[in-house]
């Protein structure tokens, strides 16, 4: 085993166990994050795989593909947080405004 | 009707005195009164003192859309039978609500959307940067619901209590103008525009949109239509 397998490996455990922590409750996305794992490793140990596969989808490399790869899932991510952080304005709104509603006051003359 | 079922919603951030006089107009004339304190960092009640209005205020700054939808809501609840919306920085004229809403009184319209653009006084007030912005407002607001105005991002509007009972505000920021127009579309409500003469001061312009602030409200536009 090379140094960069070494520390891939270590990276990408590290972040499976961080994953299975946060999405303790979304069985869906902690089962998504062991297979990430795995087939990560996979390919860390065999990385003439990746440029199989590139290969047959006509990409040139298996590292090219990788990049590809992480720049959709990168959009996707950044498209799921706005879509979140839009979702909790929205209820931080619904709050502020209840409690203001409810605070109302007529002035005293 | 009397005038008191009529509620004018003003929200406020970040105002001075300016707001006092044009809320003592509005509540001399007989309307009711609603000021929504959109978390302004010295309490807009400090210009209100002795004022017979109601205060509200939001705990953070959450946008003038926000603003519009708490005082309706409240209004609703008090019982109101037209909404008025009504800018804090003195460029609405209090004499003018009584046009405005003569045509929901009538019932000839759901919602009365002011322009400065049907008379040519009215549109020789605003100035020449900001009529080219709002003639592209036109376009944009009638690209995105469909209706051709002639004033674009008008603050001077009136609903009837019906009208603002279907027109539940989502967009917080300043997209909400362009959304009022969509939900008076969905809910197929009449609309009529009226005329109204915009008072430009330098107070009221240094709080009024800037060009850059308009690309903003476009996007904010685009991204409405993308996740909803």
């Amino acid at each position: 085993m090379t140094s960069i397998q070494g520390i891939l490996i270590a990276c990408f455990l590290m972040a499976a166990i961080l994953a299975s922590i946060a999405f303790r409750s979304r069985l869906v996305y902690r089962l998504l994050a062991v297979v990430l794992f795995l087939s990560a490793t996979v390919f860390v140990f065999f990385p003439d795989l990746t440029t199989v596969i590139a290969r047959s989808l006509g990409v040139g490399r298996g590292a090219d593909l990788l990049l590809y790869l992480s720049l959709i899932a990168g959009i996707h991510i950044a498209l799921l947080l706005y879509r979140r952080t839009r979702e909790l304005e929205r209820r931080m709104a619904q709050l502020v405004r209840a409690a203001a509603i409810r605070d109302a006051q007529m002035n005293p003359q | 009707m009397e005038r008191c079922d009529v509620f004018v919603v003003i929200p406020a951030f970040n105002e001075n005195s300016v707001i006092g006089s044009t809320v003592a107009d509005i509540v001399n004339r007989g309307y009711t009164a609603v000021v929504v304190d959109d978390g302004s960092t010295v309490p807009v009640e400090n210009f209100l003192i002795g004022l017979p209005v109601y205060r509200l205020r939001h705990a953070i700054n959450l946008g003038q859309g926000a603003a519009l939808r708490t005082g309706s809501d409240f209004a609703l609840l008090k019982g109101a039978r037209i909404i008025v919306h009504f800018d804090a920085d003195g460029q609405h004229d209090p004499a003018l609500i009584e046009r405005l809403i003569a045509p929901i009184r009538s019932g000839k319209a759901d919602v009365a959307l002011g322009s400065r653009f049907l008379t040519d006084s009215d549109s020789h007030e605003v100035p020449a940067v900001k009529r080219v912005l709002l003639k592209a407002g036109v376009f944009v607001s009638w690209v995105f619901t469909g209706m051709w105005l002639s004033d674009a991002h008008n603050g001077f509007r009136a609903l009837s209590r019906a009208a603002a009972e279907k027109i539940r505000l989502e967009e917080n920021g300043f997209a909400h103008a362009t959304e009022i127009l969509e939900l008076v579309r969905r809910s197929r409500l009449t609309w009529v525009e009226v005329p109204v003469t915009i008072h430009y001061t330098d107070y009221s312009r240094g709080k009024g949109q800037s060009v850059l602030n308009s690309f903003n409200i476009l996007i904010d536009l685009m991204l409405r239509r993308l996740f909803h």
